[in-house]
């Protein structure tokens, strides 16, 4: 370094500003984060790695010998793969999701394009209301929905079988939809926010120009406001498709109440099942990694659809 | 560690002193003849409520051992905190383990046998059943605490209304069931599919064994033939409507309490705080009975619940923790400490009229539920064992009964746990019949 000329030092300079000392400060500020997250995220990821490759082996009665950790390389893969409630529990998120991801995001951009049109009265009071249910903490949510769903107790339930309907939000049908219900009901909200923050970002004089043209609010909204907000949309959709596929507050409650829903309704709830109600840590740890590869899978394909869709 | 010298003279000394002071009684001896000192920290966890003031009376009471109560969940996360605990070794000395959950400790070898910390004497205040459960493989591997006989709680004005007397076979709780359900329409009993320990207790006082530990292996008898007897009656009563199926401590189950849909709850003795506090508020006082089970027509008595006392392997001092044990399952300060925390029916027998004194509400049923508790808890355990991994059992039965009620197929359903539990322990390398 001090052997350059003047004149490459000058401009060495100039580009260590812009990679070098920037890099530092750079690295001073992410350092807690990576530390954390080698600590947090790797470090258990990498621990349930090895954990998933061995099994704890009892023998005979088991009576009075020390079960023996033995390596067994995919086999608890295999098993957690041919359980029959573990894919069950796949296909469960899958039906979930396709109620789910379209009632939800189709109706928080309903919602947010209507409080973007200049028509809107109270912008501020209507977001504030939609987002209030977020601001429930999941657990707590889904302990009011089983209340509400409760026969016998619920006064909705009581209210519909007087008008003649009489329904069981238990039932192995609807239990479904019920958690469907109360995921929309929670999360509406958060992604009416998201996308109207994204409305609310566009350039005025695209829409001016627009209506100067002779576009309806309507028009405006479809063919205007829509393509522009695609890639918030897409934000949306990533995050609440894994958001599904993590499933577990809304079913692990209404297990409580609901003989539909089993200590292995969904893969995370089968993780859970496994290490805590058969503890059974090797072939969780196998069930966790497979339930990160496939929500990694899915995030990879939303987000390439995503950046596809942005470009055309 | 003591030396051998000294341990000899210290025996000696003991055998002098006992000699001479035997007219004493036999307390002033007991310490010192115990392999190890009982002195030092003991760690104890457990679930149960007032646990704490019982540590706290130990701690009055001598000055020897200190023992630290820390609170756990019940249930699962309980059991799985404790396992994983014991796997880094940071368990308590002292743990709180049901008798259902017991044997999958021992055989993942997590416990210290108590049989060098123990006396013969102090088994013998047990009753049979408790002690039946927590010796297996010929090692006492914990002290019963509760022993909580299954038994059966009925409203009785309900029973009048429909002109039936308090069944006592199940021919006649079926025929009650009818009755009650054609008069008064409430259903006699809930069948809780949430509690596998629930059907077990049914089956078990049928004369089904589902575990039994052979030679070298284990024999599964889910669906064997008085299992499947147990499953046609209570399908025959789900058919009926005079059985309902609703998971017990839900919303639903209280309410269906409250309002008097519900004429009867199979239980446990320790029923008796359940259905006081859920329905207390509902003008039902004096309303309530306790009965014994319906008979089969064998004299066995099975138990609903109940715990006992362990001690982790990891313990590094297993001798005052078995002091404690005992003093927590014997000693009548114990169940005085703990106050009103339910109707325990105790293992020691002799114990639960300390717990009948501090049981405040017995006058809130229509009949002595205590005698109830004697009669019902009186009968033979018929070798009834739980199985090595039983959280294998209850995953099966949450996952198999989802469509239990009216036209299910519980004897098929029970077939299916059979084959997934054999599975499942087969699958831990445990060898299955």
């Amino acid at each position: 370094m001090t052997l350059m000329k003047p004149a490459a030092r000058v401009r060495s300079r100039a580009r260590h500003r812009d990679l070098g000392g920037g890099g530092r400060t750079a690295a001073l500020f992410l350092a807690p984060f990576f530390a954390l997250f080698l600590l947090t995220m790797i470090g258990p990821v990498i621990y349930s790695l090895g954990l998933s490759l061995f099994a704890t082996k009892k023998s005979g009665l088991g009576f009075g010998s020390s079960p023996e950790v033995v390596f067994v390389g995919i086999e608890n893969f295999v098993a957690v793969l041919s359980s029959e409630s573990f894919l069950a529990g796949f296909a469960r998120v899958a039906i979930y999701a396709l109620l789910y991801l379209p009632t939800m995001i189709g109706g928080a951009l309903v919602l947010s394009l209507l409080l973007d049109t200049a028509a809107a009265l109270f912008k501020r009071a209507f977001q504030l209301l939609l987002f209030l249910p977020h601001a429930v903490p999941g657990v707590i949510a889904a302990l009011i929905w089983v209340y509400l769903y409760t026969p016998g107790v619920s006064p909705l339930v009581r209210a519909l079988e007087s008008g003649g309907i009489s329904v069981n939000f238990f039932s192995a049908e609807l239990v479904l939809p019920a958690m469907v219900n109360i995921a929309v009901w929670e999360w509406t909200g958060f992604n009416v926010i998201v996308i109207f923050t994204a409305l609310q970002a566009l350039p005025r004089e695209v829409i001016e120009a627009a209506r100067v043209d002779g576009a309806g609010p309507f028009r405006t909204a479809l063919s205007i406001k829509l393509p522009l907000i695609a890639p918030a949309i897409g934000v949306a959709l990533l995050f609440t498709s894994i958001g599904a596929l993590q499933l577990f507050t809304e079913p692990a409650i209404l297990a409580t109440a609901s003989r539909a829903v089993t200590p292995t309704y969904v893969p995370n709830m089968w993780a859970y099942d496994a290490a805590f109600n058969r503890l059974d840590l090797n072939q969780a740890a196998a069930a966790s990694i497979i339930i990160a590869v496939v929500a990694g899978v899915v995030s990879y394909f939303i987000t390439r659809i995503n950046t596809k869709g942005g470009r055309a | 560690m003591r030396s051998p010298t000294r341990s000899a003279i210290g025996l000696a000394t003991v055998a002098a002193v006992a000699a001479t002071t035997a007219a004493c009684g036999s307390n002033a001896a007991a310490p010192s003849v115990e392999p190890t000192a009982a002195t030092g920290e003991v760690v104890f966890w457990s679930a149960l409520s007032n646990m704490d003031r019982v540590a706290q009376a130990f701690n009055d009471s001598q000055d020897d051992i200190e023992v630290v109560f820390e609170s756990i969940p019940s249930g699962p996360d309980g059991y799985a905190k404790l396992s994983t605990a014991i796997g880094a070794d940071n368990a308590p000395d002292v743990a709180t383990i049901e008798y259902f959950a017991l044997p999958e400790f021992v055989t993942s070898d997590r416990l210290a046998p108590l049989d060098d910390y123990v006396s013969e004497e102090t088994l013998s205040e047990f009753n049979e059943v408790s002690k039946s459960l927590v010796q297996l493989g010929g090692n006492t591997w914990a002290l019963p605490y509760d022993a909580p006989p299954m038994m059966v709680w009925y409203r009785q004005d309900l029973l009048n209304a429909a002109g039936v007397e308090v069944p006592t076979t199940w021919e006649e709780f079926e025929a009650a069931g009818d009755a009650v359900l054609d008069e008064t329409g409430s259903y006699l009993a809930s069948f809780n599919a949430n509690e596998s320990s629930w059907f077990a207790g049914l089956a078990w006082q049928n004369g089904s064994q589902w575990f039994a530990a052979g030679e070298d292996s284990w024999k599964v008898g889910i669906g064997d033939a008085p299992s499947e007897e147990v499953s046609a009656l209570w399908q025959r009563m789900l058919d009926a409507g005079t059985v309902k199926a609703v998971p017990s401590f839900t919303d639903e189950w209280t309410a269906d309490m409250v309002e008097g849909r519900a004429a009867g709850v199979v239980g446990a003795s320790w029923s008796a705080n359940a259905i006081y506090s859920r329905v207390k508020d509902a003008g039902q006082e004096g309303k309530w009975i306790a009965a014994e089970l319906p008979s089969w027509g064998e004299d066995i008595a099975p138990l609903y619940g109940g715990s006992t006392y362990a001690v982790p392997k990891t313990s590094e001092n297993p001798a005052a923790a078995a002091k404690f044990i005992e003093f927590l399952t014997t000693d009548p300060l114990a169940i005085e400490a703990r106050g009103d925390s339910g109707s325990a029916y105790l293992a020691a027998s002799a114990l639960t009229e300390v717990a009948q004194e501090a049981y405040t509400t017995s006058d809130f049923f229509a009949n002595d539920i205590w005698a109830v508790f004697d009669d019902a808890a009186d009968g033979t355990s018929n070798d009834w064992q739980w199985g090595p991994n039983f959280g294998i059992t209850s995953s099966a039965m949450q996952e198999v009964l989802t469509d239990v009620g009216p036209d299910g197929a519980l004897i098929e359903d029970f077939a299916a746990v059979q084959e997934r539990t054999v599975d499942g322990l087969e699958q831990s390398g445990l060898s299955v019949e």
